[in-house]
């Protein structure tokens, strides 16, 4: 009975530790909710280091469209999430209309995209981390193929 | 004892100049490390919109160096002669660089009203359109900000990252407004992350 509350006990530590190590890089938080009638209504968290994980196992072939893309700006981009990283919170873009909202803001270590339209409430929420690890890893894969 | 009591004295004093040193340092610090904000702000009362950007200038000065693109390079915008219809844009700023304050430019006539002039450290452009919709423009620039413009780029060329670096150490300013019968737009540097 020990041995198996032991062993229950070990699992369970192990589990915390993966779920610690998954959300190390912080969460993906996508929310779509379309206002029609019968409209999409979706939620996604998910731990942002499954990104880079994802690229790094997905086929060459699918990333060499986003790689030669991105590619040519990958010092603007990183300089740009360098930057990101080190300033404090601000709303960087804020649009206002009779019918629309569009918030883009730094917060938390995130970057944080709201928009509220006549059709759509959208909201997106990525650790910059996970972006820049996505970033270099779609870059590296352009690299490893050549 | 008396030995003793000036030893306490001196080590007292030596606390004293320490902490002094430490909140002296600490208050440097924190005021270099003020981050500037580069402000717009657009507002169509007519159509009820309005846009708001906040850029860290810190961030800006980062990321033009890295962009490569057209007459962009290095943080340098090149300018074409034939973009000026052969206007030395960089002999002219350094003109007014060293001009002491005067109107340079006046303007007026039944469509519009332009008055360009150095004062109090800064070039102050002022135009009024009398023709769409009385729309009126004010750019305010620090001269400092004009030197870093040229100071360290080719003939041909605008320090743009230079002219921002030293846009964060002037302090607040109210760089351009236009206004007309329908639209504002501010343009401004601050020390606040919001436009409140």
């Amino acid at each position: 009975m020990i041995v198996l509350a032991k062993i229950a006990l070990g699992m369970a530590w192990v589990g915390i530790a993966s779920v610690g190590v998954l959300c190390s890089e912080g969460l993906v938080n996508v929310k779509v909710a379309e206002k029609q009638p019968h409209g999409v209504h979706f939620h996604v968290i998910a731990p942002a280091m499954l990104a880079p994980i994802a690229v790094r196992v997905a086929p060459r072939s699918a990333l060499a469209e986003a790689e030669r893309k991105i590619q040519p700006h990958l010092p603007e981009i990183q300089a740009a999430l360098d930057s990101l990283r080190d300033i404090d919170d601000v709303v960087l873009v804020e649009v206002r209309g009779p019918d629309e909202h569009v918030e883009v803001q730094k917060e938390g270590g995130s970057i944080i995209v709201d928009v509220n339209d006549a059709d759509d409430v959208v909201h997106v929420s990525v650790p910059i981390r996970a972006v820049a690890s996505t970033i270099n890893q779609i870059a590296a894969a352009g690299a490893d193929s050549l | 004892m008396r030995e003793a009591t000036r030893k306490r004295v001196r080590i007292a004093a030596a606390c004293c100049m320490l902490a002094a040193g430490m909140v002296i340092g600490a208050g440097s610090a924190m005021a270099a490390g003020a981050e500037k904000y580069l402000h717009v702000n657009v507002q169509d009362p007519e159509k009820s919109e309005s846009v708001n950007v906040n850029v860290p200038i810190s961030m800006a000065v980062k990321i033009l160096p890295a962009i490569h693109n057209n007459n962009l390079h290095d943080g340098k915008v090149t300018i074409h002669n034939t973009e000026m219809n052969g206007v030395d844009v960089r002999t002219l700023l350094e003109a007014v660089r060293t001009a002491p304050d005067n109107e340079f430019v006046t303007v007026k006539d039944k469509d519009s009203d332009v008055r360009v002039a150095k004062a109090n450290g800064n070039i102050v452009i002022h135009v009024i359109d009398k023709k769409d919709k009385q729309q009126t423009v004010d750019v305010t620039v620090p001269m400092k900000v004009v030197d870093a413009l040229v100071a360290n780029a080719k003939s041909d060329e605008l320090d743009i990252a230079g002219a921002l670096q030293v846009l964060s150490d002037a302090g607040d300013v109210l760089l351009v407004t236009v206004h007309d019968s329908s639209e504002k737009v501010r343009i401004w540097v601050d020390s606040k992350n919001t436009q409140d």
